[in-house]
């Protein structure tokens, strides 16, 4: 089992002088104490115009701060939005390049389409070409990484033969995820040959029935490139704190928070009606969705690794045994948590979860 | 976190008035329900919604307009004019205004589920390649809207959003959690034009249609049903959703 730190950098209002700058360090400071515990990966999302929910619209910049200023743990940009309106994929595929030369060989990609009529309509994309312009993503990027000259005559974006530089440091590329939200894109990625990178709280029982067909389905995929992706990870909060009272208060306060400002994104299938959005795309639990074992008297969500160490334990213990290869945290939300104590979770986390899964790696 | 900034008292002061909240459900078999989405200015975020409703961004305004040729209440028209919000985690809108063009079916729908309203001229019309909607108050169009170039959409593919109706209630002033079903037999979509729109007739001047999102047509079975929830308007839903 990996564990991996998540990022949307949300930043509560008012904006006051400083404020994202603020978030800013503080989120570099959980990075580098990541990287200093044994954490795997740190992952920024790719956010356009989302006030307060996420002022993460440069993650490869984010992230090339995180690769200069820690020296182990992996970075995943991800997800970059794969529609020609906010990214070319040139333009993907080079700072991908870059950031896994500057890193030392240490990029994971998600690829992704947007959600929100927010970000979709601010940058005036047709939502019914997203799926259509990240399928097109996911097939070139590989090429555009290992063919020394690259020429494409496509539905999102056509060019004459080029040298696309760098290259990646990773052979033969750094591996491809893609985000899902909607039920239904771990198939598309099983079908690619790439990751599955879940940023939707799912109970145990639906992640189990996705994990399964992804691990059935992916057997006879057509892959993009010469490797395949196979890894199923996950999202998650997490909170640590040896008294489970004082982890359920202030854990849950950050769920509640991160739920509230979800809710309030304005999903692209609310505005513009279309067959290419089923769902809201929501990434937080659902309200009333699964809740804890019958004796949890603190209402956490099923599987959600809040608590002390011994009940997350528990609840990735479950996660390990349905085939989940990896887990992403969400460790703040608006500035929610004081600083002091999200790196004391963090540490807290290290000293007495992580090892219970080492040892069986 | 963004919270309503309007007035409730001024609000309040044509809010239709519900003698009581024990309604029976009402079927609207085959009506037609075109539904127009526009972003609106910035700065009519929050202005527009009462302190217990949250504001999307950017803020949205549909136009929303069922035509009834049979019902229980008789044929009628209805056209309603709503904000995009959240109640709570919840997605809604809140009705700023609507304009129907039956008076006894209007009084009726106020009387049950709150619906804000004037009497006027409302019209529906759809040609091959065009569907238009016209409203009139006292001989004044106050809104013309076009869908063009419709194409076919799944049943499923249009989405319809709870209403939130400011109304007297014998709990006092609430909003009214208005929450109808759809059973779509058919909806296609195109793309939005809007030729005449008068703020000010559809509750405020503030609202202000400034770029076209998605325009819907869809012939549906529309169920309104018995009420369930009520919400303070001062308090956001965590602490004032109350049971009917």
């Amino acid at each position: 089992m990996q564990f991996g730190l998540f990022f949307e950098l949300s930043v509560p209002r008012p904006f006051t002088d400083g404020i994202e700058r603020a978030v800013y360090e503080r989120s570099l400071e959980q990075v580098r104490l990541a990287d200093a515990l044994g954490f795997d990966t740190v992952w920024a999302v790719e956010h356009h115009f989302l006030e307060e929910y996420s002022h993460c619209s440069a993650p490869e910049i984010f992230l090339t701060a995180c690769a200069m200023q820690t020296t182990r743990i992996r970075v995943g940009h991800g997800a970059v939005v794969c529609v020609p309106a906010m990214n070319h994929p040139v333009r993907v595929a080079e700072r991908a390049a870059v950031l896994d030369i500057v890193s030392g060989g240490r990029l994971e990609l998600g690829t992704a389409r947007s959600s929100t009529w927010t970000e979709l309509g601010g940058f005036m994309v047709d939502p019914d070409t997203t799926k259509k312009t990240w399928d097109e993503y996911v097939r070139v990027l590989p090429k555009m990484w290992t063919q020394e000259r690259f020429a494409w005559d496509g539905v999102s974006f056509s060019m004459p033969e080029r040298s696309i530089l760098p290259k990646p440091v990773q052979r033969p590329h750094p591996p491809l995820w893609v985000t899902v939200t909607s039920p239904g894109t771990e198939l598309d990625a099983a079908d690619r040959g790439i990751g599955c990178l879940g940023v939707a709280a799912a109970g145990f029982a639906e992640q189990e029935r996705r994990t399964r067909e992804y691990h059935r389905r992916i057997q006879g995929c057509e892959p993009v490139s010469s490797v395949v992706n196979d890894r199923v990870a996950t999202l998650n909060f997490l909170y640590c704190h040896e008294d489970a009272r004082v982890a359920a208060a202030t854990g849950m306060r950050m769920l509640g928070l991160f739920s509230f400002f979800n809710a309030n994104l304005l999903p692209t299938r609310e505005a513009f009606p279309t067959r290419a959005y089923q769902s809201l795309g929501a990434l937080a639990p659902p309200p009333g969705a699964e809740r804890g074992s019958p004796g949890d008297p603190r209402g956490i969500p099923e599987g959600i690794a809040i608590g002390d160490p011994a009940r997350i334990v528990e609840a990735i213990a479950r996660w390990e045994s349905i085939g989940v290869d990896a887990i992403n945290f969400i460790v703040n939300a608006v500035e929610t948590i004081p600083q002091a104590e999200v790196l004391a979770s963090l540490r807290l986390f290290a000293a007495e979860v992580m090892p219970r899964f080492r040892k069986r790696a | 976190m963004l919270f309503g900034t309007a007035d409730l008292e001024t609000l309040a002061a044509d809010a239709p008035r519900m003698e009581q909240l024990d309604t029976e459900a009402l079927v609207l078999p085959g009506a037609a329900v075109l539904q127009v989405a526009f972003e609106m200015p910035a700065s009519a975020r929050e202005c527009l919604l009462p302190a217990g409703l949250h504001p999307t961004d950017p803020p949205l305004a549909s136009i929303v307009v069922w035509r009834c040729a049979e019902s229980p209440l008789g044929a009628f028209a209805l056209a309603q004019l709503r904000v995009s919000c959240r109640s709570g985690l919840r997605p809604r809108a809140f009705l700023t205004g609507a304009v129907i063009d039956d008076a006894a079916a209007g009084q009726a729908l106020a009387a049950r589920w709150g619906f804000r309203h004037r009497v006027g001229r409302v019209e529906l019309s759809r040609q091959y390649d065009t569907v238009t909607a016209a409203v009139a108050l006292d001989g004044r169009t106050i809104l013309a809207v076009a869908l063009r170039d419709p194409d076919p959409l799944g049943p499923h593919d249009v989405q319809y959003t709870a209403s939130m109706h400011l109304a007297h209630t014998p709990r006092g002033l609430r909003l009214v959690q208005v929450d109808p079903t759809f059973a779509v037999e058919r909806a296609e979509r195109g793309r939005a034009a809007l030729t005449a729109f008068d703020g000010a007739a559809w509750g405020d001047a503030r609202i202000a249609p400034v770029h076209p999102v998605s325009a819907s047509i869809a012939r549906a079975d529309v169920t309104l049903p018995r009420l369930r929830y009520l919400c303070r308007p001062d308090l956001w839903a965590f602490e004032g959703t109350e049971g009917v």
